[in-house]
């Protein structure tokens, strides 16, 4: 049951025009900010050298596809989420609006299995397009810019040779992949609790902003700044701190996993004990 | 007589501040290095400075008499503009006179010590001290005021009792600090503005390894 669920779900969002929208609006972010790093680029490179070069020369570039890369990886985690999260609470939001969920639940389908799966395409929707966006930008950015050595400001300034800095960049993905995986899985929970499309979309947006603004927020306390969600999101930039903290990384990854964990649970318990209509 | 005496006397007592001779030792260490009319060689760089992280990095030097230091890299280096004139070439570059500061021990090894102090004013050299192997005929440290890139000192090891040129040198100068634009900060960059303020001017260190030395003597 759960297979023919699953590969129903993937055929909707396949044939949906709004997958494809989705991903459309995804290349033209990724276009605009590529050339927003491009002149970004040169002025911060300018600033950040300009006082070394009294003491140094330097031979190489550094306004290369890895530094694009980077300011890139900047820009994208407010854009892409918002996108994404509409998309997926639409999953489930517009089986609300058209009925089908009724119909779909005159069957023999559980309710658990039923929202389990729509969970479940909202991780692999997730997944594919930020492998899909992961790909157009290392593509655009190394065809338009080339490799080169990465320079990153995080408390000391910090150079990565190309092959490292690939590899930082490649983990970063995954790592906001794994934050974008929270976000969309939250948007599905809300739509379980609003089933109203456009009010899921300000919620979700709100939940978006109300996130990023309490990730600048210091609460006085360690182990609350080190726990709390929104301080997990951007666990990606301790990639690119010099002599990289494993532990941290992975610690904060798996939390965010368990934050999605949580998310899913409370969504399939409302759903389940919800009536539908 | 006793004039006599008393006059040569006081030329013996000013002869080192108008005789304005340079040390021997110096221009026999000077004449082993302009002997030297082209180098090239591989240098690998270790930078050691307080708010800078980069990993070792390599790159080919090449050096023509009377012409600038040339180097090339296949990926980004940072390269100290003052320190890798191994040949000593711009402190000898304009006429100079040296004055004569005794002997100091370093390392086990006894080494005179002169101040080279240039008489031209085109010169970017204010004052150099150096520290001499004289029996190894070669300069072992010096300390460089220039008037326009600051002070620095360079220490340099040799292979073998015979080389003109080091085959390690390290370079201590002063660096100021970073002037970072916020919008370039990581989110969890925190501004410790005491920190950043008794960072105002540190020292910085380049360690360089050269080998592969390909030497074009007359």
């Amino acid at each position: 049951m759960m297979k023919s669920l699953f590969s129903a779900e993937l055929l909707k969002i396949v044939k949906q025009s709004k997958t494809y929208y989705a991903l459309g609006a995804i290349i033209l972010i990724e276009l605009l900010i590529l050339l927003i790093a491009y002149y970004q680029g040169s002025t911060v490179l300018d600033l950040l050298l300009e006082s070394l070069k009294q003491s140094f020369y330097f031979e190489g570039s550094l306004l290369n596809g890895n530094l694009i890369m980077y300011i890139v990886l900047n820009s994208l985690w407010f854009n892409v989420p918002l996108i994404l999260m509409i998309i997926t609470s639409g999953f489930l939001t517009d089986e609300y609006k058209d009925g089908t969920l009724q119909s779909v639940m005159l069957q023999a389908v559980k309710k658990k299995q039923f929202i389990l799966v729509k969970y479940a395409m909202a991780i692999l929707f997730t997944i594919l397009v930020i492998t899909f966006m992961m790909l157009t930008t290392f593509a655009f950015a190394y065809a338009i810019f080339g490799k080169g050595d990465l320079i990153v400001y995080i408390n000391t300034l910090n150079f990565f040779e190309s092959g490292d800095a690939f590899r930082r960049i490649c983990f970063s993905f995954i790592s906001g992949a794994i934050a974008m995986i929270f976000y969309n899985v939250t948007s599905m929970t809300l739509a379980i609790l609003i089933k109203d499309s456009s009010k899921t979309w300000l919620v979700s947006a709100l939940f978006l902003v109300i996130t990023n603004l309490l990730l600048k927020v210091d609460f006085g306390n360690a182990s609350f700044n080190n726990l709390f969600f929104p301080k997990l999101i951007d666990t990606w930039q301790q990639l690119f701190v010099y002599e990289l903290d494993w532990t941290r990384i992975i610690g904060n990854n798996f939390l965010l996993i368990l934050y999605s964990l949580l998310m899913v649970l409370i969504g399939t318990y409302i759903f389940n004990k919800k009536d539908i209509g | 007589m006793i004039r006599v005496i008393f006059v040569l006397f006081f030329l013996w007592l000013v002869k080192p501040i108008f005789g304005q001779e340079i040390d021997t030792d110096l221009l026999t260490i000077k004449k082993r290095m302009d002997a030297v009319q082209q180098f090239s060689a591989t240098v690998i760089f270790d930078l050691d400075v307080p708010f800078i992280r980069m990993p070792t990095k390599s790159a080919k030097i090449t050096y023509s008499k009377g012409e600038k230091m040339g180097f090339s890299s296949t990926d980004f280096v940072m390269l100290p503009k003052r320190g890798l004139d191994f040949s000593m070439s711009e402190i000898f570059k304009y006429p100079f006179i040296t004055v004569d500061r005794g002997t100091e021990k370093r390392k086990g090894l006894l080494l005179k010590v002169v101040n080279v102090i240039p008489t031209d004013k085109r010169s970017d050299l204010a004052m150099a001290t150096l520290y001499m192997d004289v029996q190894a005929k070669r300069i072992v440290e010096s300390e460089i005021n220039t008037r326009k890139d600051g002070s620095y000192i360079l220490l340099m090891s040799y292979a073998s009792n015979k080389d003109i040129l080091p085959n390690y040198v390290e370079t201590t100068f002063a660096i100021e600090r970073l002037k970072i634009p916020f919008n370039f900060m990581g989110k969890d960059t925190k501004i410790d503005r005491k920190k950043m303020r008794a960072m105002e001017t540190k020292t910085g260190k380049i360690k360089m390894q050269i080998k592969d030395y390909r030497i074009k003597q007359h």
